[in-house]
């Protein structure tokens, strides 16, 4: 655990003002506020930790006690031994580091650990810290988690198992997830405040690509080589799919970089179940590179023909 | 109407500690949905993350409501990019 430079944080010198810690703490937290800065995580975190600064400059006792133990938090415990010994002593202080002034926390999205250890160490705990103007809220926190998951495994509903805060979630991924899309799982946040309901969790899908199909929503686009004579003269052909090979016909002329679609051959409908969406290929005709005497003399007797 | 997803903006009001004024002023500004039935005014739930965003920059960054709207506005457009933006590299991902 290492010690943490509150003043660095929020750019004040050690001789600031309150006037000054708040100003400055203000600048930063528009500037880092998760509510300003949607999925950037280095943003929340820089928050919390300009929020945490703020927690303890901005409280004269617990600044005190910063600027007088900060560099040696190991020894804060015997420092907060020997103030209960005065408190018992004089009969009059009881109380420790509670309630202080406002506080800026959010708490929207956040993991349990607000507060760094080092905060947790010397000022006893994050349930003192947390704001109290936000008192009403009844629902519980939101968790947000990020799942990493191949296309082919959300090429069907599938059961998963997440850990989230140490506990085990087993869900059902409906089979069509799109790479980023969030979904909500009702309840599985944090517990609610004072009987109100559970928080809700928002899982974001990573899904990596590596099937060879491109991917828009529910179509899938490929492409498929086809010999030259086969695009000359027609004929039958195996193409890859999502679930297999299918045989397809050509038709006779066909061009370089005609299309075709094959219905319903694509990915599964997001929670539409058992509707898919289809499958366009594109005919890319292979040219032949190295010709023997043959095929050589043959095409240049077609050559003749005018063709 | 159902009132399964729906909360009393009454309710909403004591437990956030905000005046009625706040909850009809983001309703007028189109930040969030209110819905009338038989004379009493509900949040639907869906909106109250939104809700409490707005709670949260009101009173931690003591963001007025004009600001709000422009925030609410412009967090709106960053989230269309964003889809954009995801869309597109989907669409790009197999050329990568």
């Amino acid at each position: 655990m290492e010690f943490i430079d509150y003043y660095k944080l929020l750019e004040l010198d050690k001789s600031a003002t309150q006037a000054d810690i708040k100003k400055a703490y203000r600048k930063l937290a528009r500037k880092y506020h998760p509510d300003l800065n949607p999925n950037d995580k280095d943003a929340q975190l820089r928050f919390q930790q300009i929020n945490e600064a703020h927690e303890v400059l901005s409280d004269p006792e617990k600044r005190k006690k910063y600027d007088e133990y900060g560099k040696d938090w190991k020894h804060a415990d015997q420092f907060e031994e020997a103030r209960r010994q005065q408190a018992a002593s004089s009969g009059g202080f009881g109380g420790g580091f509670g309630g202080g002034g406002q506080s800026y926390t959010y708490s929207g999205s956040f993991d349990d650990d607000t507060f760094s250890d080092f905060f947790e160490q010397m000022f006893g705990g994050r349930a003192r810290a947390r704001g109290s103007h936000r008192g009403g809220h009844f629902k519980g926190q939101d968790y947000n988690a990020e799942l990493q998951l191949r296309l082919s495994e959300v090429y069907k509903s599938k059961k998963h198992t997440l850990t989230i805060n140490g506990k085990n979630i087993r869900l059902t991924i409906p089979a069509g997830v799109e790479n980023g899309q969030t979904i909500k799982i009702k309840g599985h946040g944090g517990p609610g405040v004072q009987g109100g309901p559970k928080g809700d969790l928002y899982i974001t899908f990573n899904i990596l690509n590596d099937t060879g199909f491109r991917r828009e929503r529910e179509n899938l686009y490929s492409t498929e080589e086809i010999d030259l004579t086969t695009a000359v003269l027609g004929g039958e052909i195996h193409v890859r799919t999502f679930d297999g090979k299918v045989k397809l016909k050509v038709k006779p002329g066909t061009q370089n970089g005609t299309k075709v679609k094959l219905k319903g051959k694509g990915f599964p409908k997001y929670k539409k179940e058992g509707q898919f969406g289809d499958l366009f290929i594109t005919y890319k005709v292979k040219l032949p590179k190295h010709l023997n005497n043959d095929q050589e003399r043959l095409f240049r007797e077609l050559q003749k023909t005018g063709l | 109407m159902k009132k399964d997803n729906l909360i009393p903006a009454e309710e909403i009001c004591i437990r956030y500690k905000v005046e009625r004024k706040f909850v009809s002023s983001l309703f007028e500004s189109g930040i969030i949905e209110i819905v009338k039935i038989e004379e009493t005014e509900y949040i639907p739930d869906e909106h109250l993350s939104e809700f409490e965003r707005m709670i949260r920059l009101s009173r931690d960054l003591e963001i007025n409501l004009e600001g709000l709207e422009a925030i609410h506005h412009l967090l709106q457009q960053i989230d269309k990019l964003q889809q954009d933006n995801r869309r597109l590299r989907n669409r790009l991902g197999l050329y990568e």
